[in-house]
């Protein structure tokens, strides 16, 4: 139901309503007035033939047609006077009465004397009609007015609403995918939380698209390097002139194609976390078994690279999350760490908690991260400058995605002999009811 | 022919460089713009190969810096950034040419022998010197109408040689010429090509300048002249 027709019917009814309220109260006070005022029209009419003698049918008042009547009558009670043939109203106590005589209501004063009592008459209808024509006065022009009141509510409840026309018009007029906010300036108080609210909402849209065109950029971006890397190396095995030649075009054309097919899957496993990805189905979760299971899974990878991976420090952790985008973070932070050790080295996954929650550490002795690259590691496609390890620079990007998802905190350090990186992921504390 | 390969990309780089060593280009390869710094300033390179995206110093700026110096060796920039504006701003400051990521390494090393071919200032693919010539992009020599089959080092020197006819260069440039970094250089192998191209090409060919070096002489069967007349 529209604004218009639900304001039209309301105020209609409410003018309605109001009319009538307004016509029974005139109606009730016009019909006590009229009483009163006929009441003492009768009763100074008694009054005034009281000293009069009526022993004879007088025509008290010639040619004219009365509304009420008069009879007189001597003590005896015999009818002295009556003004009216026709009526004949009964002789009665004294004061006001209402008698109905020939079907009709009769108001009668009764003035009782020593020498003649003394009944003046009108009827009822006289004063009913008189209040119901006063009520009606009142009424009528109030209905008169309604389809004309109609047509102005209508007009300007159309105007009031005109502020919406005029947003639904721009809203239309925009290109379909322009996400700039709506004009509020000249909005009415009542509308402008509305379109506020609406604005905000084409922000975070505009925000959220413009995220996923930057990742879309730079993952065509970062996808040339290993495209290219990949034609070269067919081409490579194309022109091998032996076998030698061919064995290590091959080696590399493999490498490369593993390096390609590990680009999209952390930039499929990216898009997953997309910004506005908020944590699906969350669980209280055993992080030693999670750890557990990473470190079980990244086994075979660091014993082909003859590098000493292995659970320290294994305490009870508990913290609230998805146990897929977890084991994503940990299988990370262990996959990263096993690249950058040298063979020989040792990667530690620690997991454990105190008052402020669960820890998950994963210390490596590889190279370290220099204290001022250790914000920049976590922008997407970000590799450390010299490194030389082939990584997709999603890697930690992920990790602060998840973290970030958990409301968990990461930070980079030394481990404790100054050397190789320690990754501490910090989760929040789990309540006691989870 | 020499050339400086400054590219960051492990796999890329390693690809480019067995792919134009198979062309028989001797390369050097660094992984950042300051590596790329030092390479220039201590080494003399035919051409670099510069990526942009590089780091500790961005290609551009290795690229400004070269030119400021006056350096004027041909850069060829090869990247992954196809903007035009950025093919505008490499070829602005001083590159000879753009390469757009992915690439072919045929297109490559035909790029390269070009813009050698244009720093020479020769519109020929085939470089001649009185009955000799060197088809760089098919590694033939042809000597007096006839291909003489020559190793891909003897290759590499005699292309050093012909680059500029008539200029003896000493055995130091020729090794730094025909050999790149972390190969095996044995203390008389000049010695021992310049002896296998002159037995294959004739005495005559390329003659010792006593105390300077080697140069390439007009005619394989004249006799030895004296240093004087070389230049």
């Amino acid at each position: 139901m529209s604004i218009r027709r639900k304001l039209l019917l309301a105020l209609l009814s409410a003018l309605l309503l109001i009319g009538l309220a307004a016509s029974g109260a005139t109606w009730f006070a016009v019909h006590k007035a009229a009483n009163d005022v006929f009441d003492y029209q009768l009763q100074q009419m008694a009054l005034s033939l009281r000293d009069q003698t009526m022993q004879n049918q007088v025509e008290l008042f010639p040619g004219f047609d009365y509304d009420f009547i008069v009879q007189v009558w001597d003590p005896a009670g015999s009818l002295v006077y009556l003004s009216n043939q026709s009526i004949v109203l009964p002789e009665r106590g004294k004061g006001f009465e209402t008698v109905p005589v020939n079907g009709k209501d009769w108001r009668v004063f009764t003035l009782s004397q020593a020498d003649k009592t003394i009944q003046v008459a009108a009827p009822i209808n006289l004063r009913r009609d008189r209040a119901v024509s006063m009520a009606l006065r009142i009424l009528i022009p109030i209905m008169a007015a309604i389809p004309l009141f109609a047509l102005l509510t209508f007009l300007i409840v159309g105007e009031g609403l005109k502020p919406l026309g005029e947003i639904a018009a721009a809203i239309r007029r925009r290109a379909p995918n322009s996400l700039e906010p709506l004009p509020a300036a000249k909005l009415p108080e009542e509308v402008r939380p509305m379109v506020s609210e609406l604005n905000g909402l084409l922000e975070r849209l505009r925000e959220a698209i413009e995220t996923q065109k930057r990742f879309t950029a730079d993952a065509a971006h970062e996808l040339r390097s290993p495209l290219t890397a990949l034609q070269m190396q067919t081409q490579l095995v194309e022109r091998a002139r032996s076998q030698g030649e061919l064995r290590d075009a091959l080696e590399q054309l493999k490498a490369g194609a593993r390096r390609a097919s590990r680009l999209v899957e952390q930039m499929l496993t990216m898009a997953r976390l997309a910004p506005e990805a908020t944590l699906q189905e969350p669980a209280a979760l055993d992080l030693e078994r999670l750890a557990a299971s990473v470190v079980a899974e990244f086994g075979p990878l660091a014993e082909a690279k003859a590098i000493d991976l292995r659970l320290g420090r294994v305490e009870p952790a508990r913290a609230i999350g998805q146990e897929q985008a977890l084991h994503t973070l940990a299988g990370n932070l262990v996959d990263n760490a096993i690249r950058y050790t040298l063979p020989g080295g040792r990667v530690v996954v620690e997991i454990w908690s105190d008052e402020g929650g669960a820890v998950l550490d994963v210390k490596d002795t590889g190279p370290g991260i220099p204290a001022e690259e250790r914000q920049r590691v976590f922008d997407r496609f970000y590799r450390l400058p010299g490194s030389g390890v082939e990584g997709s620079g999603l890697g930690l990007a992920i990790v602060k995605q998840i973290a970030d998802a958990h409301g968990a905190k990461i930070t980079l350090g030394e481990t404790e002999k100054d050397q190789g990186l320690k990754v501490t992921v910090r989760f929040a504390k789990v309540p006691a009811s989870a | 022919m020499r050339l400086l390969l400054v590219e960051d990309d492990a796999m890329i780089g390693a690809g480019i460089r067995m792919g134009l060593r198979q062309e028989d280009f001797v390369v050097d390869w660094v992984q950042d713009g300051r590596a790329a710094e030092l390479a220039l300033a201590s080494e003399t390179y035919a051409a670099v190969l510069l990526d942009l995206g590089l780091p500790r110093k961005d290609g551009f700026a290795v690229l400004e810096d070269l030119r400021r110096r006056k350096n004027r060796v041909p850069v060829l920039i090869i990247t992954a950034r196809d903007a035009i504006a950025d093919r505008v701003r490499g070829l602005n400051e001083g590159a000879d040419d753009y390469l757009v990521k992915p690439f072919d390494l045929d297109e490559l090393a035909a790029r390269i022998r070009a813009v050698l071919r244009r720093q020479a200032g020769r519109a020929e693919p085939r470089v001649t010197f009185g009955e000799l010539t060197l088809d760089p992009s098919a590694h033939t020599v042809t000597h007096r109408g006839r291909e003489v089959p020559v190793s891909a080092r003897e290759f590499a020197l005699l292309e050093a040689l012909m680059h500029r006819p008539g200029v003896a260069l000493s055995r130091a440039k020729l090794e730094e010429r025909i050999y790149g970094w972390g190969e095996e250089v044995a203390s008389n192998s000049v010695e021992v090509h310049i002896h296998n191209l002159r037995k294959k090409l004739g005495n005559g060919t390329i003659r010792t300048v006593r105390g300077v070096g080697y140069v390439i002489a007009n005619n394989g069967d004249a006799p030895c002249q004296s240093a004087g007349s070389s230049s």
